[in-house]
């Protein structure tokens, strides 16, 4: 087990923290305006829904960067990490990380400059913008990037059928909760369509499109009669691939 | 934010230098524009907000048949009002509304990160993220909810929504009792993010 992936139902953590800011700290705005110029800026994007032109658009940025990019980071950490970083902690991390991987910048320079802002917290930002790159972050966030796609295929299951949830290896990133792996539920919805992932996440199961189906699960029969509040549903959406196939 | 957090100034005083020092070097180096981030953030100041989710909710609770346009078909009934245009853009794609009423409460969670519908409620707050509420909601939702302030009884089903794949859920909260007096845009003004979310009662205002 991956324990990023099973947080879900995790026992005995005290008080929930009930911070209503989005951001704590000035700085947490920046990464998280990173980030999603990141994602307005992903090559995949050529091939998304809509088709944006990533090609023409004059940016160095010539990688993937995606949601799912984002959750390998965090959940590919050292369990025991993930817990000492705080939320945009954890996404500076990995973006600055991904950024020296693949060459965009080298480690000494981003520490040196940090250094330098770090005794001049007010020093500015360099002045380079770039009207096309605004242009499309704007079109990016109004437009989306959907993942429903034509299917050729026929769903596994229908309406109202008992499941069961798979078990497959456990690898870095996932959208299988882990508190359901192999739990029974029923289908209440067969969504239309199909629905791609970000990335192929190998033996996990999910990349091309495939159906998506809304589960509902008793609580009882995840945490036990005993562990569980009376009268409670739990619905989860998962990609047919986390679904045991009909014998 | 809870103790766990307590940074010192010092920690919080490097993430904000190097964060400004990966700013920099990518402008310098043509992989974002020095408006970039700016545009960003500018994006959830104006366009994707609460200020869209309440309003979607006001009308729900001014017109029984909009509420029942909206849980049939969320996303073509939100195109009804007149919202900015992108409602239907990230992360919100496909959105679907779940309404509470005294028979059913809903909470909206997402166990595996913190996936929310941006358009109509914007960036998810602190408690949304956090990992001990994604832990215990699923767990034991009554026990969460009445730490928010909010008792649901035994004799009310709880739904809770793990937003797993490409759904992104929120929630009609019940009108209050005691607002038939109220506009449809007072009424928008007692939206709080929380209520979508299923982790807070509407309140009226101290009379």
């Amino acid at each position: 087990m991956k324990l990023q992936h099973y947080l879900g139902g995790l026992e005995n953590l005290g008080p929930v923290d009930f911070e209503k800011q989005v951001f704590v700290q000035e700085w947490e705005k920046r990464i998280f305006g990173i980030h999603t110029t990141m994602m307005a800026e992903s090559a995949h994007l050529i091939d998304a829904l809509p088709r944006y032109p990533m090609d023409t658009l004059p940016t160095a940025f010539k990688s993937d960067w995606t949601w799912a990019s984002l959750r390998t980071g965090a959940e590919g950490m050292q369990p025991f990490e993930y817990f000492k970083f705080r939320y945009y902690e954890k996404w500076l991390g990995g973006i600055s990380g991904f950024f020296v991987d693949q060459g965009y910048i080298n480690g000494d320079e981003l520490k040196s400059r940090a250094d330098f802002y770090r005794q001049q917290p007010d020093a500015p930002l360099p002045d380079k913008p770039s009207a096309p790159i605004r242009e499309q972050i704007v079109r990016y966030l109004l437009e989306g990037d959907s993942g429903l796609r034509p299917y050729a295929g026929t769903a596994l299951f229908a309406e109202g059928d008992s499941v069961t949830v798979a078990d497959p290896v456990a690898v870095d990133h996932t959208r299988l909760p882990g508190y359901l792996r192999c739990k029974s539920g029923k289908i209440v919805e067969v969504y239309p369509g199909a629905y791609a992932y970000f990335v192929n996440t190998g033996p996990d199961g999910i990349g091309e499109p495939m159906p998506v189906y809304r589960v509902v699960f008793d609580a009882a029969d995840i945490w036990g009669e005993e562990k569980s509040e009376p009268n409670t549903m739990i619905y989860a959406d998962l990609f047919e691939a986390y679904l045991v196939p009909p014998k | 934010m809870s103790q766990l957090f307590d940074y010192e100034k010092q920690r919080e005083a490097e993430s904000a230098a190097k964060v400004r020092a990966l700013e920099a070097l990518l402008i310098e180096k043509g992989v974002i524009g020095s408006d970039s981030v700016d545009t960003v953030l500018a994006h959830f100041e104006t366009v994707a907000g609460p200020f869209n989710g309440a309003k979607i909710v006001a009308r729900a609770w001014v017109d029984p048949e909009y509420k029942a346009r909206l849980l049939a078909d969320t996303p073509k009934a939100i195109a009804e009002l007149n919202l900015a245009q992108g409602m239907d853009g990230a992360e919100g794609e496909h959105m679907l509304a779940v309404a509470n009423s005294p028979e059913v409460h809903n909470l909206i969670i997402c166990t595996l990160c913190s996936c929310y519908p941006w358009p109509i409620l914007g960036l998810p707050p602190y408690w949304y993220k956090d990992p001990v509420f994604r832990a215990r909601g699923v767990r034991e939702p009554r026990a969460v909810l009445r730490e928010f302030g909010v008792p649901v009884s035994d004799d009310t089903q709880v739904k809770v929504w793990d937003s797993s794949a490409q759904i992104r859920w929120f929630v009609v909260p019940e009108r209050p009792a005691g607002s038939e007096h109220l506009s449809e845009a007072q009424l928008a003004e007692l939206v709080t993010p929380e209520s979508m979310m299923g982790v807070a009662l509407i309140e009226l205002p101290a009379a």
